[in-house]
């Protein structure tokens, strides 16, 4: 038991700061997909000039908040699942079957990461975004360079990855839960959360 | 071999495996086992391309709009104007729960914002004025599923996506079916009023003050209004009607109703980034389990088996509904939809169904799913919001729920329900 909280209460300390920092991103970056939308249509409407980054700026922004907000909704019980048969098991063998699920979790989790390494270090993400730009230093001059999707691509390994820590803590909940120790354990900051239909 | 991964997928989710894990868990097993390794890399490329969608962008914005209107009081602004039209009558209250549920449902797309924020308001009210509460709670739920249908709705966006249908198409599509549920739950309203002997209003609304209430209520109104006619008109993309929604309720609760402040918006905004992301990388998920039924032929495979049973497309439509009906009863519409639609919608097609009367069978059958004992979400929302016991709230809801399966066959046998105002406007064949 001593093991198991030595291991869960860093872990949880570092997701809370990590994941309330990923909330705080989200929270400007879905303000910013709003704006990017909008500036698209006063400039096509209003002004008669169709931008083109708006667009893939907002998908930028749509990637990163997806990334931060994933892990921090499955944290809170925010995906999707049917738990009648968990609920209607005897405790400890929903407990059990409980922790088999999370292992499978885990597994996908740990594939994803694996591939989502190859793909941000692979030769697709040295392409160009068509409309992004970022500045970099050539010569002691500042030049506007075409963003790698190396940064959209990057979203998606984090949200993985983060996924993965959460996904490890949960675990060692369940596990710390099924071996009597649930006193112990700190609740994880913030409401529960519902479906989005 | 690759068939099989539709069997392992149903087992997990039943034994709990959240949905996102399992769309990608079982075709990925299955790819493993066949020696395909290395199209397992590309589920994952598929998610990360079936999030990075234009089109997509449009569910996050009509989820913040409605947390916006939410915040910023408009739901009451409705409720007040729909008690003005119909609080007078018997079981005014009741009448004014769906009435307000349909003027909601123009607003935001989502049957829970609809149950938590009417029903918070709604059931109190009606209980002191003598509804028992479990009827309250259950009109709520029943009445709330109109949020999906009636346009904009999230789910209409989700299976336009997966499925590539025209979104305007399918919002035209659950006018008319989100309407006739509206005038359905009134109409058993009325037969129990008669019956039970609800309670009605102490005095009659003078044309004042629904005069008021009118004007009270004219902003929010005008929402739905903007985002149809802008998608209509040929203005905005509903992406672009999405992010102007967004626009609209931030304005009218900071400048015109003046109830929203800035202190509101980090967890308006945190709301709406929350649940965006979960659909989000469903449909990602969605997007990477639709090639796994492409290149197993499940489709193929299915319908064989299915025209096997019957070749009448009416019995085969009937049949689906059950069995929409009972995914419904356990599963939410979304997730429903993304399983079910890559493999259902093909069948239907080439049996000469039209795809958006398909998508709207679809689309109705599992949003009252959500109303429907043992699993529906709403009937927890409800029961959180007023109190009440689920199995309670379930029993009263059965009136309201033969209302709408009846509403779901006329949709099923009568296409030109759904389809008449799409065609009338070019967005349907």
């Amino acid at each position: 038991m001593g093991v198991l909280l030595g291991l869960l209460r860093p872990l949880q300390a570092l997701l809370d700061v990590v994941l309330s920092v990923g909330k705080a991103i989200s929270v400007l970056a879905i303000g910013m997909m709003v704006v990017c939308i909008l500036i698209q249509v006063f400039f096509r409407y209003v002004l008669g000039n169709a931008l083109t980054w708006p667009d893939e700026a907002a998908r930028f922004c749509m990637l990163w908040m997806t990334g931060f907000m994933a892990p921090y909704a499955y944290r809170r019980g925010g995906f999707v699942a049917i738990d009648m048969v968990l609920l209607a098991l005897p405790r400890a063998i929903g407990s059990a079957l409980a922790m088999v699920l999370l292992g499978v979790a885990g597994l996908v989790l740990f594939v994803a990461v694996q591939i989502g390494y190859g793909e941000i270090t692979g030769f697709g993400s040295r392409f160009a975004t068509a409309s992004l730009y970022l500045p970099s230093l050539v010569d002691g001059s500042v030049v506007w360079e075409r963003m790698p999707r190396y940064y959209m691509f990057l979203s998606m390994f984090v949200g993985v990855c983060l996924l993965l820590a959460v996904n490890f803590e949960l675990i060692l909940r369940s596990v710390v839960t099924l071996l009597g120790g649930a006193g112990h354990l700190r609740p994880i900051p913030g409401e529960a959360m519902i479906e989005a239909e | 071999m690759l068939i099989w991964f539709l069997p392992v997928f149903l087992v997990f989710l039943m034994i709990g495996l959240p949905v996102f894990f399992g769309l990608l868990f079982a075709p990925g097993m299955l790819l493993y086992l066949a020696g395909q390794e290395r199209d397992i890399t590309l589920l994952y490329r598929n998610v990360y391309n079936g999030m990075d969608s234009f089109p997509l962008m449009a569910i996050p914005f009509f989820m913040l709009a409605g947390e916006l209107m939410n915040r910023g009081g408009i739901t009451m602004r409705l409720v007040e104007f729909a008690q003005a039209l119909m609080g007078h009558f018997r079981g005014g209250l009741a009448h004014v729960n769906v009435l307000s549920s349909m003027l909601f449902a123009g607003l935001s797309g989502s049957a829970v914002a609809d149950t938590s924020a009417l029903g918070s308001m709604l059931i109190p009210a009606m209980e002191k004025q003598g509804y028992t509460r479990r009827f309250a709670a259950a009109i709520t739920a029943a009445s709330s599923v109109i949020g999906p249908i009636i346009p904009p709705s999230g789910i209409m966006i989700i299976y336009a996506y997966v499925m590539g249908e025209s979104v305007a198409a399918l919002f035209l599509a659950g006018i008319v079916p989100g309407i006739m549920i509206g005038l359905g739950l009134m109409a058993v309203v009325k037969l129990m009023a008669d019956k039970y002997d609800f309670p009605v209003a102490a005095r009659k609304t003078t044309w004042g003050e629904r005069g008021q209430a009118s004007l009270k209520a004219f902003w929010p109104l005008l929402t739905p209004v903007i985002i149809l006619g802008g998608i209509l008109g040929g203005v905005f993309t509903p992406t672009e009607a999405a992010a102007v929604a967004v626009a609209y309720a931030t304005f009218i609760g900071f400048f015109v109703l003046k109830t929203l402040t800035l202190k509101d918006m980090p967890d308006v905004l945190a709301k709406a980034a929350a649940t965006s992301a979960v659909v989000l990388l469903l449909v990602g998920a969605a997007m990477a389990f639709k090639t796994v039924v492409s290149l197993s032929h499940a489709p193929e495979i299915l319908a064989q088996w299915i025209l096997s049973l019957t070749n009448n497309p009416l019995v085969l439509l009937f049949l689906i509904n059950l069995l929409l009906f009972v995914v419904g009863m356990f599963l939410d519409a979304g997730p429903a939809i993304i399983i079910l639609g890559p493999i259902l919608g093909p069948i239907f097609v080439s049996l000469g169904v039209d795809p958006i009367h398909f998508a709207i069978i679809m689309s109705v059958n599992l949003t009252v799913g959500l109303a429907t004992p043992p699993m529906g979400l709403v009937l927890f929302v409800a029961s959180s919001v007023s109190g009440e016991k689920v199995e309670r709230i379930a029993k009263a809801i059965l009136p309201f729920l033969a209302v709408e399966i009846f509403v779901i066959f006329l949709i099923t046998y009568i296409p030109a329900i759904s389809m008449t105002i799409p065609r009338l406007t070019g967005f349907a064949n």
